[in-house]
C-alpha cells in the first residue's frame, strides 16, 4: 500500500466514522431490537438460500402468494389466478397499488423477471417448471402468463413456498442480474425498507417502515393476508455470542431473541419482563449423513448397524438439553403433527438400542477397523453437539472414528467432495432440516435417492425414487398417505440418511411485545410494544 | 536510533548480558532470596504431576458422554459438576492440564530454537541481516492472536497445528532477541579476538554466543511458555484451537461459556487451573530473570 | 528530524509489502470455500462450482495477488464476498468502537498503572510492593474473556450498572458512549495494566537511585514532586516504548473483547471474516492492523524526543 492510498483509505474511514447517522438510542415502542438467529451477511436471497436471509428477505420483498399457517398458499401481491383444465396454463393478475421502494408500480414484467431468476436456482420446484415452459409473459402490466407444455398442477405451492430460496418480487433491472451474482440493490415492494447506509455485516441491519406498502385487507396469517407494521424501525442487532444475547435481553438492551440457547430457557423463564415460548411449531429434524460412495457406508448392513445402534435421546438431550417437551423421537423422515407423518418402517429406530448386532453387522459388511472421516463444524451448535454424539455412538460399536473438527464453512465445502474418504472426501457429517421442508417429498432435498444429482451423500435406490414418484401422482390425500407410508419404509430400509430425531426451539421476547406468533421464521407484522 | 529500538527498551523481557552468578546457598537461602522461582517451581510441579498422574486422581473416561446426567452441579459424585454432554468437568480439568503444558512448554521450545537459529543467521550473516528483520518486523506488526487465527483456519484443528501456529507467532521475538545479543556480543573483546585468531564461526557461536545467549534465552522462554498458554486457550475458546475431541481448558470453557450464567462452574474451575498455571511460569520466569541477572535483580 | 522519519516511513514499506505477500499466500492456500457458505445448505455442487467461478475464485495465485495488488495501490481493497460491499467502506463502519475501545483502554490503564507503579517504587520492598507486583502477574495471567465475563456478571447483570453488550456511538452523547465502553476497557485494560505497572515501577526503582534524584532530594524537592516530575519524566521512555510493544497485544485482546460484550468493532471483523473465508476483508484487515502498528512504533520512537531530549536523531 503506498502512503497516498492509505491516506485515501484513511481518509474514507474517518469521514465513515463522522458522517455515520446519527442512531436512535431511545428505542421507543416505534422501534423494535430482534436479535436473529445468525449474521446477515449478504442480503441476496436469491443468490444464497440461508434462512436468515430469507427471513430479512420477507420484510423487504413482496411475494405473489404466502402460506398460512397450514402451509397453503394464499394470494399475496396477486389478486386472481386462472389455470386451464390441463394444469398448462396458468394466468396471474396482480392486486392495484403495488409499489416498489423506489416509488416504482410493480409490473408484471418485474414478476417475470423475478420469477426468471428464481427458476434457475430452486432446485426443487423452480427447475421443474423451467424445463416445461413453453413462455413466460407479461400479457399487460398486471398480468401475467405461464404457458407449460405438460402439466404442473403445484404451481401455487412453488409461487408461495416459504422454504429457501423464496419467489421474491424485485424491479426488472434488479431481477435481470445473473443468478449467480449478487444483487446490489435491495428495493423490493414489500413493508419494510432496507437502510443500506445504517447496515454493519456482523453488527447491525435496521429496516424502515415503507410507508407506500398497502396492506391486504385480511387478517395476516404467517405470510398470508396484511402485513401491517406497528413499528417505524426494525433494528437487527447481532449477537454471535448467546450468553451475552441472553443477558441483553434480561436487562432489556433487545426486544426478542430468535433462538436463544436451550440451557437458558429456564433462566429466561425466570426473568421478569421476559416470555418464551416455542418458535417453529414444525421444528427440525436432526440429519446424520452417510456417504453412499465409498464402503464402509455404501453397503446398506453398515448403514443399518448405526441405525440399529443410534440412540435418538442422546442426540436430542445433547442438542436441546433437559426439556423433554421440546423433543421426540422420530423414527420417520416427516414432520410430525403434519398430515404425512407416519412411522411405517421406523423398526429400528426404536426400542433398545443393540450395540452386538451393530458390531456383526458392520463385520459382515466388510468392515476392518478402516478410518472413518466424521466432518464436524464446531461454529454451530446444532451440528456440534450431533458431531460428538455420533464420535462416542461410533466408538462404542467398534468403529474407528476421525473427528475432524471444522467450520461450517469448510464443511459445506468438504462435503461437496465426491473424492475417497482418505483423499479429502468424507464418510459422515450432520446438518438439520427445518421441518417446514420435511412436509412432503416436493420441497425435501434430503430424501432424494437419485444417486449423483441427489443431495450430498448421493443415496441411490430406485425404490425410493419409485415411492417419490408414487407421492407426485397420487390423486388425494388417501393415496399420498399411502405413497408416503412407502415411501418412509423404503427409505428407512435403504437408509437414505438417519434422522437424530425431531426437536423444537424456543424464541423469547420482553413481555412488553405482543402479538409474537409462532412460525417457521419470525413474523414482525401486527407485533406491537407497549 | 535504528528501527529496533523499541523493542530493544523492553527490558521485562531484555536482561542485560551479564555471566549467571556462582551464587551456591544452602536451600532456605535460595528460597529466601528467590521465593517466586520457590513458588512458581512448586506450583508448576504439581501440575506436571497432575498432567502425569490425570488417570489415577480418581477420573474418568473425560471424553464419555452420559446426555441422561447433563449440567449436574459440582457434587460428591461430580466434583467439579458435569458439562452439557455428561462429561465430568473433573476428569476433563485434570486432562486439560496435560494440553495446556504440552503446547506451552513445546511452544517455548520451538520458539526458541527457531528464534536463536534465524536471530544467529541474521546476526552474522550481514547481507541476510536488513531483509531477514525487515521479514520479522513484518510478521510481528500482525497480532500474534490474530496471525494464530489465520493459521489455524488453514489447517485442520489439532495439538500440533496450534503449537506450529502459536510458534510461528511467537518466534520472531526470539530471533530479534538473540540478533541483538549477537551484534553486542561481536563487539565484545574476547569474541573480537577469537575472531580475529581465526577460529570458524561455528565454534564461536557454539563456545562464546549460546553460553550468553542461554539465560536471556530461558527467560524468555518462560514468558513465551506463559503466553502460548494463554493463546491456546484464547484460540479454544473463539473455536479455532485444539479440537473438541481433545479436553483442553480452553475447550472446557469455550463449550461452559454458553451457559455462564446458569452453570458458572463449567468455565470456573479450568480458568482457575489456567489462571495458577500461567501465573506459576511467570513467577518462575521473573525468579529466574532475578536470579539470572543481578541488574535487573536489582528492580523487578 | 525530518529525514529520519522519511527513513522511517520508507523502512515500513517493504514491512506491509512482505506483509501483504504473507497474508496473501496464507489465505491462498486455505482450505474452506467461501463458495460453498454463500450457496447454502440445500445447493447443489454445481451451484457451488458457478458461484466459485463468477467470484473470481478459480483464478490463478497470481494473477489473483496482481489484480489485488494493484488495487491496493489505489487505495481500493477490494470488495468483501459475502456483502457486497467495498472493504473500505467495512473497514470504516467498525473503525469507531475499536479505536474508542482502544483509546479508552489506554487511559484507563495509564490512569491506574502510573500510580500503581510509581507506588510500589516508592514503598520499594513493603507489602505494598508485593500486592501491587502480585496483582500486576496475576492481570497478564488470566485470559481477558474470564475477565471479560466475571466483569459482565457483576458489573451488568448482578448489580446493574452498566450495559451487557453493544456499543454507542460518541454523537450520542458522551456518557451513553462512555457507559457501554467502561467494561470492556477495563477487561481488556488489566493486561495492559500489569505490563505498564511493573515496567514503571522497574524504571522508576532505576531513576530514583540516580544521581540527580539524590540530588534533588538533598536539595530539600518535596518527596510527591521528585517522583512524579522529576523521576517519572524520566521513566517516561520505557513506558511508553511498552505501550508502542504492548498495541498488538492489545489488538489481540480487542479481538477476543468485542466478541464477548458484542461490540462491532475491527476485531469482530476480522474474526467473522476468518472464520467465514472472506479473503478480501481479512487481507484488508490485517493489512491496516500491520500499518497501524508500524506506525504507533514509529510514533512511539519520536516521542522518545520529547521525553528524552538526549536522544537525537
Amino acid at each position: 500500500m503506498d502512503r497516498r492510498g492509505f491516506l485515501k483509505t484513511a481518509a474514507i474511514a474517518a469521514s465513515g466514522a463522522l458522517a455515520a447517522p446519527r442512531l436512535s438510542l431511545a428505542a421507543g415502542s416505534k422501534t423494535l431490537r430482534f436479535v436473529p438467529q445468525a449474521n446477515l451477511a449478504n442480503l441476496d436471497p436469491i443468490w444464497t438460500t440461508q434462512y436468515v436471509v430469507r427471513n430479512g428477505g420477507l420484510l423487504i420483498w413482496d411475494m405473489l402468494l404466502g402460506v398460512d399457517d397450514t402451509l397453503q398458499p394464499k394470494p399475496q401481491m396477486v389478486e386472481s389466478w386462472d389455470s386451464s383444465p390441463d394444469f398448462k396454463t396458468w394466468t396471474f393478475t396482480l392486486r392495484p397499488g403495488l409499489k416498489f421502494h423506489d416509488g416504482e408500480p410493480v409490473r408484471a414484467r418485474d414478476v417475470v423477471a423475478s420469477i426468471n431468476r428464481w427458476m434457475v436456482r430452486d432446485a426443487p420446484m423452480g427447475l421443474p417448471i423451467k424445463k416445461r415452459i413453453d413462455a413466460l409473459e407479461a400479457v399487460d402490466d398486471r398480468t401475467f402468463r405461464f404457458r407449460l407444455n405438460q402439466p404442473y398442477p403445484k404451481m401455487l405451492f412453488a409461487l408461495g413456498k416459504s422454504s429457501t430460496p423464496c419467489l421474491f418480487i424485485m424491479p426488472e433491472r434488479i431481477a435481470a442480474t445473473d443468478p449467480y451474482k449478487q444483487i446490489s440493490e435491495y428495493i423490493g415492494s414489500g413493508p419494510m425498507r432496507f437502510k443500506k447506509d445504517e447496515w454493519v455485516p456482523g453488527a447491525r441491519a435496521v429496516f424502515e417502515k415503507f410507508d407506500g406498502y398497502v396492506p391486504r385487507a385480511e387478517k395476516s396469517n404467517w405470510l398470508s393476508g396484511g402485513k401491517r407494521i406497528n413499528f417505524e424501525r426494525i433494528e437487527w442487532q447481532i449477537v454471535p455470542d448467546g450468553a451475552t444475547a441472553a443477558a441483553a435481553l434480561q436487562s432489556g438492551e433487545v426486544d426478542w431473541l430468535e433462538t436463544p440457547i436451550a440451557d437458558l430457557y429456564p433462566l429466561l423463564q425466570k426473568a421478569p419482563n421476559v416470555a418464551v415460548d416455542i418458535a417453529d411449531p414444525l421444528g427440525n429434524i436432526g440429519s446424520f449423513r452417510v456417504n453412499h460412495l465409498y464402503p464402509p457406508f455404501s453397503d446398506v448392513r453398515a448403514r443399518r448397524a448405526v441405525q440399529i445402534a443410534l440412540s435418538q435421546e442422546d442426540y436430542m438431550g445433547a442438542v436441546v438439553g433437559d426439556d423433554s417437551s421440546l423433543w421426540k423421537t422420530l423414527p420417520g423422515f416427516f414432520t410430525p403433527g403434519t398430515p404425512l407423518y407416519t412411522e411405517n418402517g421406523g423398526e429400528r429406530l426404536k426400542g433398545k438400542r443393540d450395540y452386538d448386532l451393530a458390531k456383526q453387522l458392520l463385520a459382515d459388511a466388510g468392515y476392518k477397523n478402516e478410518p472413518i472421516i466424521l466432518l464436524v463444524a464446531t461454529d454451530v451448535p446444532i451440528t456440534k453437539a450431533q458431531g460428538d454424539v455420533t464420535a462416542d455412538l461410533l466408538k462404542r460399536i467398534g468403529m474407528n472414528v476421525q473427528y475432524q473438527a471444522l467450520d461450517w464453512g469448510t464443511v459445506g465445502q468438504r462435503r461437496a467432495s465426491k473424492e475417497p474418504p482418505d483423499k479429502g472426501g468424507w464418510h459422515i457429517f450432520h446438518t438439520w432440516h427445518a421441518g417446514a421442508d420435511c412436509i412432503s417429498p416436493a420441497p425435501y432435498t434430503a430424501l432424494d435417492a437419485s444417486g449423483g444429482t441427489a443431495w450430498f451423500g448421493w443415496p441411490k435406490s430406485d425404490l425410493v425414487q419409485e415411492k417419490i414418484a408414487a407421492w407426485y401422482a397420487a390423486p388425494d390425500l388417501a393415496a399420498e398417505k399411502t405413497a408416503i407410508a412407502e415411501l418412509n419404509k423404503a427409505a428407512m430400509d435403504f437408509v437414505v440418511y438417519i434422522p437424530t430425531g425431531f426437536f423444537q426451539f424456543k424464541q423469547a421476547w420482553r413481555t412488553n411485545l405482543s402479538g409474537i406468533v409462532k412460525a417457521p421464521f419470525p413474523v414482525f407484522w401486527d407485533v406491537t410494544k407497549a | 536510533m535504528s528501527a529496533t529500538t523499541p523493542q530493544h527498551l523492553a527490558a521485562p523481557a531484555l536482561p542485560a548480558i551479564l555471566p549467571v552468578p556462582k551464587e551456591r546457598g544452602r536451600f532456605a537461602g535460595f528460597i529466601y532470596r528467590h521465593p517466586t522461582i520457590f513458588v512458581g517451581g512448586v506450583l508448576i510441579g504439581l501440575m506436571i504431576l497432575i498432567a502425569l498422574l490425570a488417570p489415577y486422581l480418581g477420573t474418568k473416561d473425560p471424553t464419555a458422554l452420559a446426555p441422561s446426567k447433563r449440567t449436574r452441579e459440582p457434587s460428591a459424585l461430580y466434583w467439579f459438576g458435569t458439562d452439557m454432554l455428561g462429561r465430568d468437568v473433573y476428569s476433563r480439568t485434570m486432562y486439560g492440564s496435560r494440553v495446556s503444558l504440552a503446547v506451552g512448554f513445546s511452544v517455548a521450545v520451538c520458539a526458541s530454537v527457531l528464534g536463536t537459529f534465524i536471530g544467529l543467521v541474521a546476526g552474522f550473516v550481514r547481507v541476510l541481516d536488513a531483509v531477514v528483520m525487515r521479514a520479522m518486523d513484518g510478521l510481528m506488526s500482525i497480532p500474534p492472536i490474530l496471525l494464530a487465527i489465520a493459521l489455524m483456519a488453514l489447517t485442520r484443528a489439532s495439538v500440533q497445528n496450534v503449537i506450529v501456529a502459536i510458534s510461528i507467532a511467537e518466534f520472531p521475538r526470539v530471533s530479534r532477541l538473540v540478533r541483538g545479543l549477537v551484534l553486542s556480543l561481536r563487539e565484545q573483546p574476547y569474541v573480537e579476538a577469537a575472531i580475529a585468531s581465526g577460529t570458524r564461526v561455528p565454534a564461536i557461536i557454539w563456545k562464546h554466543i549460546l553460553s550468553n545467549t542461554l539465560a536471556p534465552l530461558m527467560v524468555q522462554a518462560t514468558f513465551i511458555c506463559a503466553s502460548a498458554m494463554i493463546t491456546e486457550a484464547t484460540l479454544s475458546f473463539i473455536g479455532a484451537g485444539t479440537p473438541p475431541t481433545i479436553p483442553s481448558w480452553g475447550n472446557i470453557m469455550a463449550e461452559g461459556r454458553a451457559l455462564w450464567q446458569v452453570k458458572p462452574y463449567i468455565v470456573f474451575f479450568p480458568a482457575i487451573f489456567l489462571s495458577i498455571t500461567v501465573l506459576a511460569v511467570n513467577l518462575l520466569g521473573d525468579g529466574l530473570r532475578d536470579a539470572l541477572d543481578p541488574r535487573l535483580a536489582k528492580r523487578l | 528530524m525530518l529525514s529520519y522519519i522519511a527513513r522511517r516511513v520508507l523502512s515500513t514499506i517493504p514491512v506491509v509489502l512482505i506483509v501483504a505477500l504473507f497474508v496473501f499466500s496464507l489465505l491462498y492456500i486455505a482450505p474452506g470455500d467461501p463458495a460453498a457458505i454463500i450457496a447454502g445448505d440445500q445447493a447443489t455442487p454445481a451451484d457451488v462450482d458457478r458461484i466459485r467461478a463468477s467470484l473470481g475464485l478459480d483464478r490463478p495465485f497470481l494473477v489473483r495477488f496482481g489484480d489485488w495488488f494493484w488495487h491496493i495501490l489505489h487505495g481500493d481493497l477490494g470488495t468483501s464476498i459475502f456483502t457486497n460491499l467495498p472493504v473500505t467502506h467495512m473497514i470504516a463502519q467498525r473503525i469507531e468502537p475499536t479505536v474508542s475501545l482502544l483509546i479508552l483502554t489506554l487511559i484507563i490503564s495509564l490512569t491506574f498503572a502510573i500510580p500503581m507503579g510509581v507506588i510500589a517504587a516508592w514503598k520499594h520492598g513493603t507489602w505494598i510492593d508485593r500486592a501491587v507486583m502480585v496483582t500486576a502477574v496475576l492481570g497478564f495471567s488470566t485470559p481477558v474473556f474470564v475477565i471479560g465475563y466475571v466483569l459482565a456478571y457483576v458489573f451488568a447483570l448482578r448489580l446493574d450498572w452498566l450495559p451487557v453488550q453493544g456499543f454507542t456511538s460518541i454523537s450520542n452523547g458522551l456518557w451513553p458512549f462512555l457507559r457501554t465502553l467502561i467494561l470492556p476497557s477495563v477487561a481488556l485494560g488489566l493486561i495492559y495494566m500489569a505490563l505498564i505497572a511493573r515496567i514503571t515501577r522497574a524504571t522508576m526503582l532505576d531513576v530514583l537511585s540516580q544521581d540527580y534524584v539524590r540530588t534533588a532530594k538533598a536539595k530539600g524537592v518535596g518527596q510527591r514532586r521528585v517522583l512524579f516530575v522529576h523521576a517519572l519524566k524520566n521513566a517516561a521512555v520505557p513506558i511508553v516504548t511498552i505501550v508502542g510493544i504492548g498495541f498488538a497485544a492489545l489488538i489481540g485482546g480487542a479481538v477476543v473483547t468485542e466478541s464477548v460484550f458484542a461490540i462491532p468493532g475491527l476485531g469482530r471483523l476480522t474474526v467473522d471474516a476468518i472464520l467465514r473465508r472472506d479473503y478480501p476483508v481479512i487481507q484488508g484487515v490485517v493489512l491496516l492492523f500491520s500499518f497501524v502498528y508500524v506506525l504507533v512504533n514509529l510514533g512511539v520512537d519520536l516521542l522518545y524526543t520529547v521525553f528524552d531530549p538526549r536522544i537525537r536523531y
